[in-house]
């Protein structure tokens, strides 16, 4: 297997970005990342995407190759739900790793606020079970909210310990230009939220969003477009049931666990090594059970920890400089592709946020309620 | 398939012993594709709920919408509580299946489904599930 750089970034600012069409919102992500990689023009283009056909588009890599002078070259769509940027990282990897190509663009776009909320939210239940979990009309929150109870049960967690992951989040992103909620809130707010899904409330959960991203990823031939190539260490994919009713234990995510123990293995690195990550905190709930499987606090105390005041800036590690799902936002299949863009730049040191460096970071973007997860591991 | 959900099929490895709801092609541990369908006991606990103020479009006239994970046997189902109120609602608490019908698929069709209703004061009720499987 060749070696994997990252030669460029470009992110779009998360929100409801009605102004903008899907392909507008994607190429201004694409020229980014290109003009980051000193305007090279990739050979091949992966896209991730969940819900394009809410806006009835489907055939995404041919509509925004062409969209941006890229007609000709290779490419296609990877869908794995929420973790759809993180197969589209895995696809892009494997076709420079495998010396197919040498430069690939992988980007993510996601558009959500162009249909009514709750087209969008059966929308999204589509990475749930169909014939056994959306036939009783459960929003992915309810799917959530089912996890959560049981967790906070088991492992004796209180309402405001849940919360503090909400303030933080809020906190970081309150610096990053590209993020939807930059406002800071504090523990009453999360606890007087609406509920939308008992336990889970409004601010629980992270906001319906629109954004794109891309990086430009290349073989050893091409690492010097950039002055600080980012490799890709580690990188890997894992599976688990679609359905929460057959997994063998509701407080957990193995697909998590087993894709980063892949990814640390193949980047030859322990846990202790990473200095910062950023995380799938599509709810609180999933922030907990993603930190506990990648190993960075034991079953049942992530929340315990970051109410301690874990995981800030200044800690080993910091998690989600961005601001996270919660509050940089959450444009499904661009996701991955953002958790990515952000570790590299944190590495590079040009994070337009919090800045927190480090030498080795990792990210996990997961899919369904942990059913799809892609870990990478990047060394600067 | 919908049958095979108001049966409540579920699927038994032969060979590591493992029941999984919902039924599967082989095994989820061990692999194996040697299985047989098994129908799961009707009767079973709540481990975890849900109330849905907002589920997703179509299903709106079950607001607030009672989700539950319930402990059947050697398996756990994906269910909707009927028949109680959200407040009603406990971890541990005892329910039966019944059959009932669900919200319109999107061509229209009104599907029968299994819910699950509390056991009002441990009385198990068989002759009344037996009467909803034979009309469903």
């Amino acid at each position: 297997m060749h070696d994997v750089f990252i030669v460029g970034v470009g992110l779009t600012e998360v929100g409801k970005r009605v102004d903008i069409a899907l392909r507008d919102l994607a190429a201004e992500a694409v020229v980014k990342a290109m003009e980051d990689a000193g305007n090279e023009k990739p050979e091949a283009i992966v896209v991730g995407n969940m819900l394009s056909s809410l806006v009835e588009q489907e055939n995404l890599a041919a509509l925004i190759a062409d969209h941006v002078g890229l007609r000709g070259i290779s490419g296609f769509k990877t869908e794995g739900a929420c973790g759809s940027g993180g197969a589209a990282l895995l696809a892009g990897y494997s076709l420079v790793s495998s010396g197919l190509f040498d430069k690939v663009l992988v980007m993510g776009v996601e558009k959500l606020h162009e249909r009514p909320t709750p087209d969008t939210a059966r929308g999204l239940a589509y990475a749930a079970d169909a014939d056994y979990e959306l036939i009783y009309g459960i929003s992915f929150a309810g799917l959530n909210a089912l996890v959560m109870r049981y967790y906070m049960d088991k492992h004796s967690v209180t309402r405001e310990e849940m919360a503090h992951w909400a303030v933080m989040m809020h906190e970081n992103a309150y610096h990053n230009p590209y993020a939807q909620l930059r406002k800071k809130i504090t523990l009453e707010t999360v606890m007087n939220s609406p509920v939308i899904a008992d336990p889970v409330r409004l601010f629980d959960s992270c906001p319906l969003s629109d954004g794109a991203a891309a990086i430009m990823l290349v073989s050893e031939k091409y690492r010097e477009l950039n002055d600080t190539p980012v490799k890709i260490a580690g990188i890997s994919n894992a599976l688990d049931s679609p359905d929460l009713s057959s997994r063998f234990e509701l407080d957990r995510f193995i697909a998590a666990k087993l894709s980063t123990e892949r990814a640390l293995k193949m980047a030859n690195i322990s846990i202790n090594d990473i200095d910062v990550a950023e995380i799938h905190d599509a709810y609180s709930i999933v922030a907990a059970i993603s930190i506990e499987e990648i190993g960075f606090a034991e079953r049942g105390k992530a929340p315990k920890l970051w109410a301690e005041g874990r995981f800030r800036p200044g800690d080993k590690p910091v998690l989600n400089p961005s601001g996270g799902l919660k509050a940089r936002g959450h444009p499904v299949g661009a996701t991955g592709v953002y958790q990515v863009a952000e570790i590299a730049m944190q590495l590079r040191g040009d994070f337009p946020g919090l800045k927190v460096g480090g030498e080795v970071g990792l990210a996990q973007n997961i899919g369904g309620v942990g059913s799809n997860v892609t870990t990478v591991v990047l060394k600067r | 398939m919908r049958n095979r959900l108001i049966r409540l099929s579920g699927t038994k490895c032969q060979d590591c012993g493992l029941v999984t709801y919902p039924p599967k092609a082989a095994c989820p541990k061990c692999g194996s594709r040697n299985l047989i369908e098994i129908e799961l006991p009707r009767k079973g606990e709540v481990l975890t709920y849900t109330i849905l103020n907002v589920p997703i479009k179509g299903f709106e006239q079950y607001a607030p919408l009672i989700i539950a994970i319930i402990k059947l046997g050697d398996a756990k189902v994906l269910a909707q509580l009927t028949d109680v109120k959200p407040e009603e609602v406990r971890v541990g608490m005892k329910v039966q299946a019944t059959i009932r019908r669900t919200a319109p698929t999107l061509d229209g069709v009104v599907p029968y489904v299994v819910k699950f209703k509390p056991i009002k004061g441990g009385k198990i009720s068989s002759e009344e599930e037996r009467a909803e499987l034979a009309t469903a």
